[in-house]
């Protein structure tokens, strides 16, 4: 008991010093004032509501999807870049490379096994989500922006795990990413151009797996995190989070 | 403006002692707050709240806890797989996409790479995106509403349609939830009182409802058989052999 | 002064109001960011289309004409070429199925080149007989050099029904 006293003690006087006061400006978080400056004034924080709606906290109400997606998407960020300090993207290296992290690297093959199994439950968690914001009409006035939003954040997260599965080049990833690539050449008109600004040539090789890399590791995490913000402003700016009320329960 | 206005009521009533500073610019003070319209806002009822800090956060934090515990677990266990080195004069047999499109390579079997790779694709993503902005049904009518026998008979001749196109195709993976998806259609509309809760609340539902649960179905089905039921060549084989 | 204005409203009645200072130097302005973004444009359109490629060479030497026996199907592996000889002649073809792209197998017990990704058949000279593919087979410029070995060209396709006589 002395001891935390102390300890207490201790903190105190180091939250009174000048320079915790001029980091942490509010003081704690109890009153209802600062509990909105805790979000108000949080450069990220500030992207969600001061104050959000009691039934859109339950489980049921959202079973919290988005925010699934969302964290799935920083454990790959934090994984992903954990495993580009052992992954050159070169056609002889990167095979090599994946065999080293699975079979040498310390927890290299954990941390492979996490970064793909986000992945693909990355995957079903944003379908998952999209399907369950249209039924409970999350999509209607004020919100259907936010919807097109959500439809264009689809489509990086699908491109995003397409451009990641050429990066093992391996059978699987190298034949999967063929029969992709030709289906886009059959897009009319622009489908060649397109097929060859993606390759960076005619054929799968060295320039396609590198634009591959600096698609997956640098330009589709951009765009996925200026989009994630956009998504999250809308929500606050349009009047929170939809939710079914009883008597519309479609179950 | 704020030193104008002092000035203003100074010469009015001499003995008023005005609190500010005359500079405006050096020393602003608001005098009045006028609140401009800056976006939508839903104007309805919004209920009891609660303050996102702590009841938002903490329960954001515990999401993303129990999800690291779950993903941390099934990854210690679940190896992803890594085959040979990529040979581009080899092709495996067979070579199966992601399983993401995987139900877009099943359906590559039935239709044209034009169709199935380019049309269908695009087709379902402009209507992803067109759905907030179709304002049909707002009060949320289910689709046996209104004039039923008419409606009935569009229903029927826009399946019918569609099983002939699927027919001449022989695109019988999505021939079979399409025919499911209708016959459960039908079934709410013939019994809308139904004998058990499932007709009861099948018939309540709307046609947006009917469409997405369609559109959900085939894409599951085209999945599942993409995935478990192609082997080599793209044929047909059972999964437990 | 007086007369300006009514210059002014009576070409405004008309339809045909003058372009004032402001709205001439933000039309200006306008039309120089325009020129500026389509020229980021097709600038990096421009960078991002390599005009080296480092991709194995698409003309290649095939051997003398007499390594193909007649009526055969020879596979070269690192082209992904067939040299087909019948008595009439000889021809290349590709080995890429024009489905999706996978790499095509002869078999020659049932006389077809078969497709493993979605079952498309092909017959010798490249027809498609069943399966998803759309179009047949193309077939690869055969020239005898002056030395008298075969050279293929893989970007210059010929007709269906061209072949070398030998």
């Amino acid at each position: 008991m002395a001891t935390t006293a102390w300890i207490q003690l201790r903190l105190e006087q180091l939250r009174s010093t000048r320079v915790w006061r001029s980091v942490f400006r509010r003081g704690p978080a109890r009153t209802n004032r600062t509990r909105s400056l805790a979000i108000f004034g949080n450069l990220l924080l500030h992207l969600l509501p001061v104050k959000v709606r009691k039934k859109s906290l339950r489980v049921r109400a959202t079973y919290y999807l988005g925010s699934i997606a969302f964290f799935l998407f920083v454990v790959l960020a934090i994984t992903g870049i954990l495993l580009m300090l052992y992954y050159h993207p070169a056609v002889p290296d990167a095979y090599r490379d994946m065999k080293d992290l699975v079979y040498v690297v310390s927890n290299g093959i954990f941390l492979r096994n996490l970064h793909r199994l986000a992945a693909q439950a990355m995957v079903i968690a944003v379908f998952w989500h999209m399907f369950h914001v249209f039924y409970r009409g999350g999509y209607k006035t004020p919100h259907e922006f936010n919807w097109v939003v959500g439809v264009g954040l689809l489509l990086v997260t699908l491109f995003l795990s397409y451009t990641g599965y050429l990066l093992p080049w391996d059978q699987l990833a190298f034949w999967a990413i063929t029969v992709g690539t030709n289906i886009i050449s059959y897009v009319p008109l622009l489908g060649r151009p397109i097929r060859f600004l993606l390759l960076g040539g005619y054929i799968i090789g060295q320039n396609a797996l590198l634009r591959f890399y600096v698609l997956h590791c640098v330009i589709l995490p951009l765009a996925a995190v200026a989009l994630i913000a956009v998504h999250f402003w809308r929500i606050q700016k349009d009047g929170g989070l939809t939710v079914r009320e009883n008597h519309e329960r479609d179950e | 403006m704020a030193g104008s206005l002092c000035e203003k009521i100074m010469s009015e009533t001499n003995s008023y002692q005005a609190g500010f500073g005359s500079d405006a610019l050096k020393d602003p003070r608001r005098v009045v707050f006028i609140t401009r319209k800056t976006s939508a806002k839903v104007k309805g009822e919004v209920g009891p709240q609660l303050m996102s800090y702590p009841h938002l956060i903490l329960r954001e934090a515990i999401i993303f806890q129990v999800l690291t515990i779950v993903l941390v677990a099934l990854a210690l266990f679940w190896d992803a797989p890594l085959e040979q080195l990529a040979n581009p004069l080899l092709t495996p047999n067979p070579a199966k996409a992601p399983w993401y499109f995987l139900g877009l390579q099943e359906l590559l079997h039935y239709f044209p790479p034009v169709v199935a790779g380019v049309l269908i694709p695009t087709l379902v993503i402009l209507a992803l995106v067109v759905i907030p902005y179709f304002e049909i049904n707002i009060q949320g009518e289910p689709l046996w509403a209104g004039n039923r026998r008419r409606r009935l008979r569009v229903f029927v001749g826009v399946v019918i349609a569609l099983v002939a196109f699927l027919a001449l195709y022989d695109a019988w993976t999505v021939l079979v939830p399409t025919l499911l998806v209708a016959v459960l259609a039908v079934l709410a509309y013939l019994q809308p009182s139904g004998p058990s809760r499932l007709v009861q609340s099948l018939a309540s539902r709307t046609l947006p409802w009917w469409v997405m649960s369609w559109f959900i179905a085939v894409a599951l089905t085209l999945t599942v058989v993409g995935t478990f039921f192609r082997g080599p060549g793209w044929s047909w084989v059972w999964p437990w052999r | 002064m007086a007369s300006e204005d009514e210059l002014k409203t009576a070409e405004k009645s008309e339809g045909n109001t003058p372009l004032n200072r402001r709205d001439f130097f933000n039309q200006i302005a306008g039309c120089a960011l325009a020129v500026a973004g389509i020229g980021t444009a097709v600038v990096t359109v421009e960078y991002s289309s390599p005009n080296v490629l480092f991709e194995p060479p698409t003309t290649f030497r095939a051997g003398s004409p007499d390594d193909y026996p007649v009526n055969s199907v020879t596979y070269i592996q690192d082209q992904q070429v067939y040299i087909v000889r019948t008595e009439k002649g000889l021809w290349a073809m590709t080995a890429v199925c024009t489905h999706l792209g996978c790499i095509t197998q002869w078999k020659p017990e049932s006389n077809q080149i078969a497709c493993p990704c979605h079952g498309s058949k092909f017959e010798r000279d490249g027809k498609v007989q069943a399966g998803p593919a759309p179009s047949a087979l193309p077939h690869f410029a055969v020239r005898l050099t002056a030395d008298g070995t075969l050279e293929v060209d893989k970007l210059e396709i010929v007709k269906q029904g061209e072949m070398l006589r030998v």
